[in-house]
């Protein structure tokens, strides 16, 4: 709300922000990783997830999560380098410790309690295990190189390890003046790429950057030619450790684009000299150089030699692919010199074929940019306004006389048309997958899993299901809740699962998919399924219902939606702390949405919950009812039908029902059920709208009339006044007038009085209290 | 912003006409007058809420204020004024016969409920004054609407 938000909060709020997408990512790829369908491109996207998070915490001093991120990056670097293996052990190591630092980024952001600290430090030592080997320990001894006890140095372990970033720039004791160094790196060549000169500045080290991971991820986005700019390397006496002197010169095909190589120094611009330019501009002297530097007097491998003995530490350059790049360019150089005199081709003939053999490039990232939700919420709104100003428009018109075939009216479908669109391209705006909600339950059921003592596989499937953002956002808590029953009720232990002939492991099935204009989600478990007689004990014994009453087996499974119900037989800290199911449904239900069950003994349930895509707008029905104007749901509605006085019945001489489809509903006249008429209306006046509520419970609506269908737009009641029963929320109509949006499972649930019924009874306690 | 009326010392009132009574609120409740359209019964509402109107977009409960105080049920017409007030973050619109001043007060010119009064009207009423000569009641708007059950948001 403040105008005056603190520039460097805000900045830390965007590394927040951007924390959470790349937390998702890192899980992401971990799980393709555990599942088997990730490979190279996987790890190296998971390692540039921790990456980026360490650079960006690094920046803001959030020194914690700098360590732990550091060491996981480690790990993952080795995994990446193929020097380690990627196996399940691994990967579920990699699981936790993603954990570990989302739990520290929570932390870092004030969100949640610092990370216990021997949480931290015991998924440190295993992935330091896991780094080094047996070898591990060894390296903390590395002399004078451990800067803080906590994370050991991978340096000693493997010299020309990349990592050495941590610790700062350590520059290299050896004099290259006296080597001869020709004044210029020689610019070996390629005409039509980018020439890319960094001078990294001390700070930059100092930032726990380096450039040999640099040139590393320039060497991916395709084939790199390196050069070496030591002339402003000092003498021995001159030299001051923390800075930077070295530069280097990076040569390019021209394939890559301009973007990409800026991704690569995003972290790093403000702290080096970064020039990128096209090489082709110096095209023809690049043909000339080569000879002249075709023979350097430096060899680059003898001198990293030296360098190596030289000095325990390694230089800054030591990363391999990009000096053995360098030395083989060196080595190569003399060849296209010699290949080219005669050539008046004036660039890329013999490199050509180097610089074609274009690595992959990661793999595209949609084009995408970050928007205020403000700002696209001001325009929801506005196109809000508009579908309603189109269909008051619609309305006047209409009632103006004009012949159907005038030319207003084509224009006037045409409108509705476009203004339909832009309604459903704006909302795709805010439609967002699912993914980021199924990916956090990975970790719920890892937790759930430990607690419990169950063996638990989460496979999950439709992740890119889109849906609108508030209905996202909303979606985690029932289904944490529904999952957490899933694993603690409906998962049997280890013993019970081999007992019964099933595999140790339980599965949990978590989906998502779209169905008619509604997202599905579905959450199945392999475990025993509902114990109907329990069920039925308990209901009986928490006086929901009667003890001769007669359900069916699936009024038996609803009961668990019963306020107050909880069927695990010892209280657990997951779930069952008497809060039950009632409330996973009551929050649905605030959504526009309906959950059933579904269980079969012996081979589990599976919860099922039906959502609208949004919720702004809706398709509805407009009637008439005393003259009111109300809105019934279209996703509810069956079919309509005009009542004859032979089809409607009188149940003990006052309730109606109706004949539909042989079989008898209950007829309600929704006027008179909500007070806007002093008696009922005589049924064959009027057309009954057949309903179907959530339970899969039929029922009929009386109305005067029906007007047609509309998408209107959902206005909360609420904002303003409180809810009204029966009532979902409001709109508004054509003419400017506010119409109510009936919630019909409440009226058909008001309408009945048949009190084993569970909605009555939740009704009767809401009209109580 | 209970409480700020106590705390300031002169504050300006919009005065209104329900019946042949005055009253007055804090002119920093209301947001705007309008004349009367008609609204959209809510069922199963008390008398008093005549329902909702489209004030802009927006879902605008309308509270028949001579109704709550227990006085008489306005049939609205044209005539009747709506005063959109903001309560606790609420927008509600108060439906008076007319307003009819804009009063300057202080604090030690407002007399207590007298004791006669019925414990429903001191619920809104919080005191009384006299200007030029007409009695006009203090109204407190906090509890105009009809309680909300227990959701404390």
């Amino acid at each position: 709300m403040s105008g005056d938000v603190d520039p460097f909060e805000a900045v830390k709020l965007v590394f927040f922000q951007e924390c959470d997408e790349l937390l998702a990512d890192l899980e992401g790829g971990l799980l393709a990783l555990e599942q088997g369908t990730g490979d190279h491109e996987t790890v190296n996207a998971v390692f540039r997830a921790v990456h980026s998070v360490k650079g960006g915490a690094g920046a803001f001093g959030l020194d914690a999560l700098v360590r732990f991120a550091h060491v996981f990056e480690t790990l993952l670097d080795e995994i990446r380098a193929g020097r380690k293996p990627c196996d399940d052990v691994t990967v579920r190591t990699l699981l936790r410790a993603s954990d570990v630092l989302a739990d520290h980024i929570a932390a870092a952001r004030g969100q949640a309690d610092p990370v216990e600290e021997a949480r931290s430090a015991a998924l440190v030592a295993e992935l330091e295990a896991l780094t080094y080997g047996a070898a591990a320990p060894v390296s903390a001894e590395a002399p004078g190189e451990v800067e803080d006890a906590f994370v050991p140095l991978p340096i000693a372990a493997a010299p020309l390890e990349a990592e050495a970033d941590e610790w700062g720039f350590r520059p290299v004791a050896f004099n290259l003046a006296s080597l001869d160094l020709p004044a210029e790196a020689p610019p070996v060549g390629e005409s039509a790429g980018w020439r890319i000169r960094v001078r990294p500045h001390g700070r930059m080290y100092a930032s726990a950057n380096e450039t040999g991971l640099l040139l590393r991820e320039l060497s991916r986005l395709g084939d790199t030619v390196v050069s070496l700019d030591a002339e402003n390397l000092p003498t021995l006496d001159a030299l001051d450790p923390e800075e930077g002197y070295l530069a280097w010169t990076v040569e390019m095909g021209a394939e890559v684009s301009e973007a990409d190589i800026r991704d690569v120094f995003d972290f790093v611009e403000a702290d080096c000299d970064l020039t990128i330019e096209t090489a082709g501009v110096e095209a023809p002297n690049v043909v000339e150089e080569p000879a002249e530097a075709a023979v350097p007097d430096i060899d680059i491998a003898a001198l990293l030699a030296r360098a190596t003995e030289a000095a325990p530490v390694a230089a800054p350059e030591p990363v391999p692919a990009p000096v053995v790049a360098a030395v083989d360019a060196a080595a190569a150089a003399a060849v296209p010199a010699d290949a080219q005199p005669g050539a008046s081709v004036p660039a890329n003939v013999p490199t050509a074929t180097v610089m074609t053999a274009a690595a992959p490039t990661a793999a595209a990232a949609p084009a995408t940019i970050r928007v205020d939700l403000d700002r696209v919420d001001r325009l929801i709104n506005a196109v809000g306004e508009l579908v309603i100003q189109q269909a008051m428009l619609a309305q006047k018109v209409g009632e103006s006389g004009l012949t159907r075939h005038s030319g207003v009216l084509s224009g006037l479908e045409d409108l509705e048309l476009l203004t339909r669109e832009i309604q459903d391209s704006v909302m795709a705006i805010r439609a967002q997958p699912v993914k980021s909600v199924f990916q956090r339950m990975t970790r719920l059921v890892r937790e759930v899993s430990d607690m419990t003592g169950k063996r638990v596989r989460l496979v999950t499937s439709g992740e890119d299901t889109e849906v609108d953002k508030t209905v996202v956002e909303r979606l985690a808590e029932p289904i944490t809740h529904m999952l957490r029953n899933a694993i603690d009720h409906g998962l049997e232990s280890p013993e019970a699962r081999l007992a019964a002939g099933k595999p140790a492991e339980g599965t949990v099935r978590l989906a998502a998919l779209h169905r008619s204009g509604r997202i599905v989600i579905e959450i199945g478990d392999d475990g025993a399924g509902i114990n109907r007689e329990r069920v039925r004990a308990k209901a009986v014994d928490r006086g929901l219902i009667a003890a001769d009453a007669v359900l069916s087996d699936e009024e038996v499974d609803n009961l668990i939606f019963a306020p107050g119900f909880s069927t695990a037989e010892a209280i657990s800290d997951i779930s069952g702390r008497g809060v039950g199911m009632d409330v996973v449904k009551r929050s649905i239900q605030s959504l526009g949405g309906r959950i059933s069950i579904t269980s079969t003994p012996g081979a589990g349930s599976t919860f099922t919950l039906s959502l609208p895509l949004t919720l702004a707008v809706l398709d509805g029905m407009v009637v008439t009812a005393a003259e009111q104007t109300l809105v019934a749901p279209l996703s509810t509605i069956v079919e309509s039908l005009t009542p004859r006085a032979g089809d409607v019945n009188y149940i003990g001489g006052h309730d109606p029902v109706i004949r539909f489809r042989e079989a008898f509903v209950p007829l309600i006249d929704v006027a008179y059920s909500m007070g806007f008429r002093p008696t009922p209306m005589a049924p064959e006046t009027g057309v009954a709208v057949v309903v179907e509520t959530e339970s899969g419970a039929a029922a009929a609506l009386l109305f005067d009339a029906i007007q047609g269908q509309r998408q209107v737009v959902i206005k909360s009641l609420e904002t303003n006044y409180q809810q009204v029963d029966g009532i979902a929320a409001a709109t508004i109509l054509g003419d400017g007038r506010v119409a109510l949006i009936l919630d019909v499972d409440a009226i058909v649930a008001v309408a009945r009085r048949r009190p084993t019924r569970i909605e009555a009874l939740r009704s009767d306690l809401k009209l109580a209290s | 912003m209970t409480d700020q009326n106590q705390a300031s010392i002169a504050r300006e009132l919009i005065a209104f006409r329900i019946g042949d009574q005055e009253f007055c609120v804090d002119i920093m409740a209301v947001r705007e007058i309008r004349g009367w359209t008609p609204a959209t019964p809510l069922p199963r509402a008390p008398t008093f809420m005549k329902g909702v109107i489209n004030l802009r977009g927006a879902v605008l409960p309308i509270v028949d204020l001579g109704a709550r105080f227990g006085l008489k049920t306005s049939e609205p017409s044209a005539r009747h004024v709506i005063m959109v007030a903001n309560i606790a973050g609420r927008l509600v619109g108060l439906l008076v016969d007319a307003v009819s001043d804009i009063i300057q007060l202080t604090d030690e010119s407002v007399q207590p409920t007298p004791d006669v009064a019925s414990e429903e009207v001191r619920t809104f009423v919080k005191g009384i004054f006299a200007i030029e000569g007409r009695m006009v009641s203090l109204i407190d708007l906090d509890h105009i609407l009809p309680e909300v059950e227990a959701e404390a948001a």
